[in-house]
C-alpha cells in the first residue's frame, strides 16, 4: 500500500469512529434497534449526553389531528359573531357561530363545543400557533411540515414525529407497535404526499407507522387474516416451526440475517397472540362506554359516507368515527402504546377542509370531535393515566375569510370569496391562514386551564402575543416525553434532529412547575 | 438539510467563514489572569472528542490548520501536531486550559488575536467545551487525524498497464487470489449448482429458477454450464429489463406515483428506461442520455417538486447535482448543498457549480439557505477532468457535462457502476459505503480493471455482469465477514430477497400475472424495436414559427387536418407529443387531454369509435405554458391573460402520428404543414414545420416511432417491477423513491413480519395463487408438495418436511391449505435468503 493511499484511508476511518460494527451493533440492540442495522442505517447523535437529558412529564402521546385546516375564530378563539343574511359583506365576518363559556373563567369555546369547554380547566390551550411560510398552500406539505417539523422536499426521508419517539422511548409494551396511526387512508386525494411524511422515514420502517384507517375494523390488524379459524391459524404456525426446523438453513447456523427475520416472525406472533392485541377490539369495549365516544353507536357500524363536495353531508355522515378512533386510542394507551394520533381524515375539500360551505360544514365537525375528545380526556384521567398521557389537538393552519398565508407575507388566494355574499355556501372561514391557530394540550405535564397567546380581536385576528411556532411546540411535545431538542441520529454520516438543526425551544410556559 | 452546520457551525460562525489562523505573534501572551477570569468555565461532564470536538474543530479549524495546511505552522492533524503548538510554542498543556494560548485566541477576549480570525467568536459554550477537554486530558482517539484526504477511484488507468495474475480463466479471481494470498487464505469449495442456480437466477433476471430449467441444468454434465446459464439468462431482454428496472428506479427515483404527480411537479422516465435496459444501451450513451435529456428522459434532472417556496438546498438544479453526484459519481453532495461538507471535501461551490449546469442562468448561492449574495460559476466537480465553458448557454453546458461525465478522463464512471454490481451480488462494495467512491477499494486492482474492461467493451454492462456471475469468487460459498470489525473478502454475504422478487416468486408459483401495468410502459415497443423503420411516415413537429423549437410565445395554437375515409374505421390509433400540453378533439368531440404542468410525455390512445365514414376532422390545440408552468387560462379575477413579453418565450411544439386501420387497411397520418394552425384573432394558414423526431430540445428520436409502431402492449404483467408498490411491497423494503436508494434496508422488522403474518395484501396474494394452483393442475398430496417445494426452495422435499407439509395441505388439498403451505415455505429463512 502507498504511502497516499494509507493516509486517505486513515483520514476516512477518522469520519467514522463511531461506526460499532455491526456484530458489535447487534450485541448492544435492543429488539427494536435490530432493524437499524442496515449499512448507513442511523445511530444515535446526542442519545447518551449526560448534559442533555431532561426528565419526562409524559410516558405516551396522542395527537388528535384536525386535518385540513381548522379555523381558530371557529374553534377554541372565537370572535365577534355575526349570523348569516344575504348581502352580508364578507369582510365583517369573523366568527359564524356565537361563543359559549368554557369551565375556566373569561375563556370562551365556539358553539357547537360544549363538551370540550366543560374539560378546559384539565388544559392549556394554545392561541398563537404560526404555520410556516411555505410560498404557497398545500395541505399535505404544511401537514409533512407539522408532522416532521421539516419542509419538504428533503434530501433524506423526515420521519414523523411519531417515529421519533418511538425510536427514542421505544415501545412501552415490547408487544404493541410504538407508534400507531388511526383514521387515515391513503387512496384519496394527496394520498403520495400523505405517505411522505407517515413514515418513520431514516429510522427505519421497525419504527413504525402502524397504520389503522377504520377504527371499527382494528382488531382485523392484529388477528388471523379474514376467513382464517385461530385454529388453523394456530395449526400453521406450529407447522411452520417444524418445517423450519427441518430446513436445511433453518434453526441451526447464524447469520443476522436470519435472526433479525426470525426474531421479526416471534415478535409479530407475540402482538398477535398477546393481552395487548385485545386492546384493538372495539367490540370488547362495554356498548355504554362506546356510546359516550358516539352516541348512535351500533355494533357493526361502517363508516362509507359518499363524498359530495357541494353538500358539506359528508362530514355528518363521519360522525363517530372519528370518536371510535379516540376510544381506540385510551385502549392503547391502556395497553402500553407509545405514540398514537387519531386524524379526521385529511381528503381535500372534505372534513377540516372548508373550502365552502365553511359553516354548515363546521357543525357536523364540531360534532364530531366535541365530545369524543372531551370522553377520552375524562377517561384517561378516571383510569389516572392523564397526568403521564400528553394529548395534543392540533391543525396545520387555521382559516379566515379573507386573508391567505399571512397579513404581512400573503400569498397567491386559492379561494374565491365575494366582497358580498349572497348565498350560505360563501359563509364560513374559507381561506388558509398561518399567522394564529389554537393547539389543545391536556395532561403529561402541562398545566391546567392555561391559555397561552393572545389573537387580535379584529381582523386580522392574527396572533399579538406569544407566537409558538411549530419547531417550539415540537420541542415542547418532546420535552414532555423526556426528549431533548438537539436529539438526533446519523444518516449518511450526518446528525439529523428532532426539530431542525436541534434548534426548537420548548415552551417552559406551558407546563407545570 | 443543513443540520449539522445550523447546530455547531451558524451560532459561532459566519457563513462561508475560512478561518485563517495567523501566525502566532512573537510577543503573543496567553490571557492575563483578570482575562482567565472571564473565560467560562470547563463544561462538567466528561467530553468525548468524536461527540463534542471533532466536530469544532471541523467547522472552525480544520480548513486552515489540517488537510495538509498548517497556516502560522500551527497544524491539528493529528493530537502530537496540536500539542506541539506553532510559531510561539505548545498550544495547551494538560489541565491547564485558562493559560493555553489556544483557549486564549478562541475565548475572544484577546481583540487583536481572535480564532477563527475572521469570523464570529466561538460560543462560549463551545469554549467551556474547549477547555474541559484540555483539562480532561485531550483525549484524542489514535485512529482519528485529519490528513490530507486523497481521492480514489477518480482517475483512469490504461488496461494494458493492469499486471492481470496468471493462472485464472477469469482476471477477477487473479486478483481476488492476490488478495487472498496475502491474508493467506485459500478457496473455498463453490457452491453447488441448485444453489449458484438460485443466485444466479434471482440476481441476472430477479425470478427463481423454474423446476424444469433447473432439472435441465442440473443434469447437464457440460463444464460450462454455469457460464452459459448466465449468458441465457443474461440473454432474456425483457425479464433483464424487469429485473434491472427495480435498480434503476431506485436510483434515478422514478417511480409510477408518489409525491409530485398531482401538480406535475415529477415526470417518469419508465419508457425510456424500460427500452435502455431492454436494449442493453451503452452505459456511456445511458448516462450521458441522462445528464443531458431529451424529454423522454428529462425527469431525472427534472426532480420532484412540491408546490410553493422550496429550500435553496433543494431547487430542481441543485437536486440534478445532487443525482448526477450520487448516482454517478458515488459522492454524496447532500451536506455541500447547504454549506461547505464537514465529513469530505466537497463545497458549497462545488455543489452550485454542478447545478448551474442545470440552472437557466447563474445561481444565488445560498448557504443553509440564507442568501450569500455570491453568484455561482459553472464547473464540475473535479477539473482535472474537464471544464465546464462558463459562457456556454444551458444546452451547451449539459452536453459538456455528459461528454466530461462519459468521457475516458472520467474513471470514476465506469468504477462507480462496477462497483455497485459487485456490491448487489456480494452484499458489500468494493468500495464502501458504496456512494463513497473517494475512498479506495479493498482491491484497487480489481476496481481498475473491473471498470477499465467495462469501457474497453463499449459500456456493455451485461458483459461486466457476465465477468462477475461466472467468476469463481462470486461461486464462493456465502461469508458472515461483513459483519466483522475488518472486512475481508470470502465470498457474497446472505441477501435477501427484494420486495419485488418476493412478489415475484409468489406469482410465479402460479403462473399468476398482476392485474395492472401501471408503469404503463409500452415493453411491446420497447422489446420489437425496428418496426419504427417500416412506418410509410416520419412525422415533424409543427408550430406557428420555423424556430419555436428555441422559443414561442406561451399561448394555445389550434391544429386542424381534415380526413376522409371510405370504409368504416376499426382503429385510430393517435400517439402525440405535445410542449406543454394538448387537448385533441375528433368531429368536434373532446376526446383526450394531457393539460398537466410539465407534461412532454408521449400519448398514445385509439380515437377509432369516434371516426366515421366520409369527412372527419382532427383538431388539437396545443398549449405553450409560461415559463413557470402557469397554464394559458384565465384565474378567478382576471380579465385577462398575463404579458407575453420575449423573455417569456420558451420551447413549443407538437408531433403526431396516426395510424387509422379500416376494412385491413392501414392509413397512416402525420404532423407536418398539411396541418392548419390558427393562433387567437388570426386566420388559419398552413402549419410550421421545424424538424423531424430528433429535434432538440426533445430529440425524441426513434423512441416516438417505436411508440407509434407498436402501440399496444398486450404482454402479461408478471413482474412487480411494473406496478405500484401495495402495501406488501411496502412492508418489504420497497422505498418510496422521493430519494435516491442504493442500498435498500434488508433486515427484517416487526412491522413487515405482522404484514407476513397476518397482512390483507399477502392473504388476498396468497388465496389467488392457491385457487390457481389448484385450478391449473389437478396433482395433490405428495407431488404438490413437492411442487411447492421445488417451485419456491428449488428442491425436494425431505422425507420429515413431505409428512408436515400433506398435515398442512390436508387432504384432499384444498385452497386453504395450499395457502397454509405456501405461507409457511415463503416465510422460511430458506426462501426469503439468497444463500
Amino acid at each position: 500500500m502507498n504511502l497516499h493511499r494509507f493516509f486517505a484511508e486513515q483520514a476516512f476511518q477518522k469520519a467514522q469512529p463511531q461506526l460499532d460494527s455491526r456484530r458489535d451493533f447487534l450485541k448492544k440492540a435492543s429488539t427494536a434497534t435490530l432493524a437499524a442495522l442496515a449499512a448507513g442505517a442511523p445511530r444515535s447523535w446526542a442519545a447518551d449526553a449526560a448534559m442533555r437529558e431532561i426528565a419526562p412529564t409524559a410516558d405516551r402521546v396522542i395527537v388528535l389531528w384536525m386535518a385540513g385546516g381548522m379555523a381558530h375564530t371557529e374553534t377554541f378563539d372565537p370572535k365577534r359573531y355575526t349570523p348569516y343574511r344575504d348581502g352580508l359583506s364578507s369582510n365583517e365576518v369573523l366568527s359564524t357561530f356565537p361563543s359559549i363559556p368554557t369551565a375556566v373563567d373569561g375563556v370562551h369555546f365556539s358553539e357547537g363545543l360544549e363538551n370540550l369547554a366543560s374539560v378546559m380547566d384539565r388544559g392549556t390551550l394554545i392561541r398563537g400557533m404560526q404555520a410556516s411560510d411555505l410560498g404557497f398552500i398545500l395541505h399535505s406539505r404544511h401537514q409533512f411540515n407539522w408532522h416532521t417539523g421539516y419542509v419538504p422536499p428533503q434530501t433524506v426521508a423526515a420521519p414523523h414525529i411519531g417515529a421519533w419517539i418511538a425510536r427514542t422511548r421505544g415501545a412501552a409494551d415490547p408487544a404493541m407497535p410504538a407508534f400507531i396511526n388511526i383514521g387515515q387512508r391513503f387512496n384519496l386525494g394527496e394520498g403520495e404526499e400523505l405517505k411522505a411524511f407517515t413514515t418513520a422515514g431514516f429510522l427505519g420502517s421497525e419504527h413504525g407507522p402502524f397504520n389503522v384507517a377504520f377504527p371499527e375494523d382494528a382488531a382485523d390488524a392484529v388477528r388471523p387474516p379474514e376467513g382464517m379459524s385461530a385454529g388453523r391459524f394456530t395449526n400453521r404456525e406450529k407447522l411452520y416451526r417444524q418445517l423450519l426446523a427441518e430446513s436445511p438453513i433453518g434453526e441451526g447456523g447464524s447469520d443476522y440475517q436470519k435472526e433479525s427475520l426470525l426474531r421479526a416472525m416471534d415478535n409479530a406472533h407475540r402482538l398477535l397472540n398477546s393481552p395487548s392485541a385485545k386492546a384493538f377490539d372495539l367490540s370488547l369495549e362495554p356498548e355504554a362506554n362506546t356510546r359516550k365516544y358516539y352516541p348512535a353507536f351500533k355494533p357493526g357500524t361502517r363508516f362509507e359516507a359518499p363524498r359530495d363536495r357541494m353538500g358539506g353531508k359528508y362530514e355528518e355522515g363521519m360522525i363517530g368515527r372519528f370518536g371510535l378512533g379516540c376510544l381506540l386510542a385510551r385502549r392503547l394507551c391502556e395497553s402500553g402504546a407509545r405514540f398514537i394520533e387519531v386524524t379526521t381524515e385529511y381528503i381535500p375539500f372534505f372534513n377540516w377542509d372548508t373550502h365552502e360551505n365553511g359553516h354548515s360544514r363546521l357543525v357536523g365537525m364540531k360534532r364530531m370531535i366535541d365530545a369524543p375528545i372531551a370522553q377520552l380526556v375524562r377517561d384517561l384521567e378516571e383510569r389516572g393515566l392523564l397526568d403521564r398521557t400528553l394529548v395534543v389537538v392540533a391543525s396545520e393552519f387555521s382559516r379566515d375569510m379573507m386573508v391567505e398565508g399571512k397579513p404581512d407575507n400573503r400569498i397567491t388566494n386559492q379561494v374565491e370569496v365575494p366582497d358580498v355574499i349572497n348565498d350560505p355556501k360563501f359563509y364560513g372561514m374559507h381561506r388558509h391562514f398561518t399567522a394564529a391557530g389554537s393547539v389543545l394540550l391536556f395532561g403529561g405535564g402541562v398545566k391546567k386551564g392555561y391559555v397561552h397567546g393572545v389573537t387580535a380581536d379584529e381582523r386580522p385576528c392574527k396572533t399579538i402575543k406569544d407566537p409558538v411556532k411549530i419547531t417550539d411546540l415540537h420541542a415542547s411535545i418532546y420535552r414532555a416525553m423526556g426528549i431533548p431538542p438537539d436529539h438526533g441520529y446519523d444518516i449518511e454520516r450526518r446528525p439529523f434532529y428532532v426539530t431542525p438543526d436541534g434548534h426548537g425551544k420548548s415552551v417552559d410556559a406551558l407546563f407545570r412547575g | 438539510m443543513c443540520s449539522f452546520f445550523r447546530a455547531f457551525w451558524c451560532r459561532a460562525a459566519v457563513p462561508l467563514l475560512v478561518t485563517v489562523l495567523p501566525v502566532f505573534a512573537k510577543d503573543y501572551l496567553p490571557l492575563t489572569l483578570e482575562q482567565q477570569a472571564l473565560l467560562p468555565d470547563p463544561v462538567a461532564y466528561t467530553v468525548d472528542f468524536v461527540r463534542d470536538i471533532q466536530p469544532i474543530f471541523e467547522e472552525s479549524c480544520t480548513q486552515c490548520h489540517a488537510h495538509g495546511k498548517s497556516k502560522g505552522v500551527f497544524s491539528l492533524e493529528t493530537r502530537d501536531d496540536f500539542i506541539y503548538g506553532g510559531d510561539n510554542g505548545t498550544a495547551a498543556e494538560v489541565g491547564r486550559s485558562a493559560e493555553s494560548l489556544v483557549v486564549a485566541m478562541i475565548s475572544g477576549l484577546k481583540p487583536d488575536i481572535i480564532m477563527p480570525e475572521k469570523g464570529k467568536e466561538l460560543t462560549r459554550e463551545q469554549v467551556a467545551i474547549v477547555r474541559a477537554w484540555i483539562d480532561q486530558g485531550m483525549v484524542w482517539p489514535d485512529e482519528i487525524n485529519f490528513f490530507e484526504i486523497e481521492r480514489s477511484n477518480l482517475h483512469p488507468v490504461e488496461l494494458e498497464d493492469i499486471a492481470v495474475p496468471d493462472d485464472f480463466a477469469n482476471p477477477i479471481d487473479g486478483f481476488v487470489n492476490d488478495t487472498f494470498a496475502t491474508q493467506s487464505y485459500t478457496w473455498a469449495t463453490p457452491v453447488d449448482d441448485r444453489t449458484f442456480a438460485r443466485r444466479v437466477w434471482l440476481d441476472t433476471i430477479g425470478l427463481l429458477p423454474p423446476p424444469e430449467a433447473l432439472a435441465d441444468f442440473l443434469a447437464d454434465d457440460a463444464a460450462d454450464k454455469r457460464v452459459r446459464l448466465v449468458q441465457e439468462l443474461l440473454g432474456n431482454q425483457q425479464a433483464y429489463a424487469e429485473h434491472w428496472l427495480t435498480f434503476w428506479n431506485d436510483l434515478l427515483r422514478n417511480d409510477y406515483q408518489g409525491v409530485g404527480y398531482i401538480d406535475g411537479g415529477r415526470k417518469p422516465i419508465t419508457d425510456w428506461l424500460y427500452s435502455a435496459l431492454a436494449n442493453n444501451m451503452p452505459y456511456d450513451e445511458f448516462v450521458a442520455e441522462l445528464v443531458d435529456p431529451g424529454m423522454a428522459a428529462e425527469g431525472f434532472t427534472k426532480g420532484i417538486s412540491w408546490r410553493g417556496a422550496v429550500n435553496a438546498s433543494m431547487l430542481p438544479p441543485m437536486q440534478a447535482a445532487q443525482g448526477v453526484a450520487h448516482v454517478f459519481l458515488g459522492v454524496n453532495l447532500k451536506c455541500a448543498s447547504c454549506h461547505d461538507s464537514f465529513i469530505d471535501d466537497y463545497t458549497l461551490a462545488d455543489s452550485y457549480g454542478l447545478a448551474s449546469v442545470y440552472a437557466e442562468g447563474p445561481l444565488e448561492i445560498a448557504e443553509c439557505d440564507e442568501p450569500t449574495g455570491d453568484m455561482s460559476r459553472v464547473k464540475f466537480l473535479y477539473e482535472e477532468i474537464g471544464g465546464l465553458d462558463t459562457t456556454a448557454n444551458r444546452e451547451m453546458r449539459r452536453r459538456q457535462l455528459a461528454e466530461i461525465i462519459t468521457g475516458r478522463k472520467n474513471g470514476r464512471l465506469p468504477r462507480t457502476i462496477v462497483n455497485r454490481f459487485w456490491h448487489r451480488f456480494f452484499g458489500r462494495g468494493l468500495v464502501e459505503p458504496i456512494d463513497e467512491m473517494d475512498r479506495p477499494a479493498w482491491s484497487p486492482e480489481l476496481m481498475d480493471w473491473l471498470a477499465e474492461d467495462l469501457v474497453a467493451h463499449d459500456f456493455d454492462l451485461k458483459h461486466t455482469l457476465e465477468k462477475i456471475l461466472t467468476s469463481r469468487a462470486y461461486q464462493l460459498p456465502v461469508s458472515l465477514t461483513g459483519e466483522a470489525e475488518d472486512y475481508v473478502f470470502r465470498g457474497p454475504e446472505v441477501r435477501r430477497l427484494s420486495a419485488e422478487q418476493f412478489s415475484d416468486a409468489i406469482r410465479s408459483v402460479a403462473a399468476l400475472p398482476y392485474p395492472r401495468n401501471t408503469s404503463k410502459v409500452n415493453r411491446h415497443a420497447a422489446l420489437t424495436g425496428g418496426l419504427a423503420e417500416e412506418l410509410p411516415l416520419r412525422p415533424k413537429w409543427i408550430w406557428t414559427t420555423a424556430d419555436a423549437a428555441q422559443g414561442a410565445k406561451p399561448e394555445n395554437v389550434t391544429f386542424k387536418r381534415v380526413f376522409n375515409f371510405q370504409k368504416a374505421v376499426d382503429e385510430a390509433i393517435v400517439t402525440i407529443a405535445a410542449d406543454n400540453g394538448f387537448t385533441l378533439s375528433v368531429n368536434d368531440k373532446r376526446v383526450a387531454s394531457v393539460s398537466k404542468r410539465s407534461n412532454t410525455g408521449v400519448f398514445v390512445k385509439d380515437v377509432g369509435k369516434h371516426l366515421q365514414m366520409g369527412q372527419n376532422e382532427f383538431t388539437i390545440v396545443g398549449t405553450n405554458f409560461y415559463p413557470d408552468g402557469t397554464p394559458i387560462r384565465l384565474r378567478p379575477g382576471q380579465t385577462e391573460l398575463p404579458p407575453t413579453p420575449p423573455e417569456t418565450y420558451n420551447s413549443a411544439g407538437m408531433l403526431l402520428y396516426a395510424r387509422i386501420r379500416a376494412a385491413d387497411q392501414v392509413h397512416d397520418m402525420v404532423s407536418d404543414q398539411n396541418w392548419t394552425v390558427q393562433q387567437a384573432k388570426a386566420e388559419p394558414r398552413a402549419a410550421v414545420e421545424m424538424g423531424g423526431v430528433d429535434l432538440a430540445p426533445w430529440r425524441i428520436g426513434e423512441h416516438f416511432l417505436e411508440l407509434a409502431a407498436a402501440p399496444v402492449d398486450r404482454l402479461p404483467v408478471e413482474r412487480a417491477s411494473l406496478v405500484a408498490a401495495d402495501p406488501l411491497m411496502v412492508a418489504m423494503g420497497r422505498p418510496n423513491r422521493e430519494q435516491t436508494v442504493t442500498v435498500r434496508q434488508e433486515e427484517a422488522t416487526t412491522l413487515q413480519a405482522l404484514e407476513l403474518t397476518n397482512g390483507e395484501t399477502l392473504a388476498r396474494l396468497l388465496k389467488d395463487a392457491s385457487d390457481q394452483i389448484l385450478e391449473d393442475s389437478n396433482v395433490t398430496g405428495d407431488r404438490l408438495v413437492r411442487r411447492l417445494y421445488q417451485y419456491t426452495l428449488s428442491r425436494p422435499p425431505g422425507k420429515t418436511e413431505l409428512v408436515l407439509a400433506n398435515q398442512l395441505l390436508g387432504s384432499p388439498a384444498d385452497s386453504a391449505g395450499v395457502q397454509d403451505l405456501l405461507w409457511a415455505l415463503t416465510a422460511l429463512p430458506e426462501f426469503q435468503l439468497i444463500y
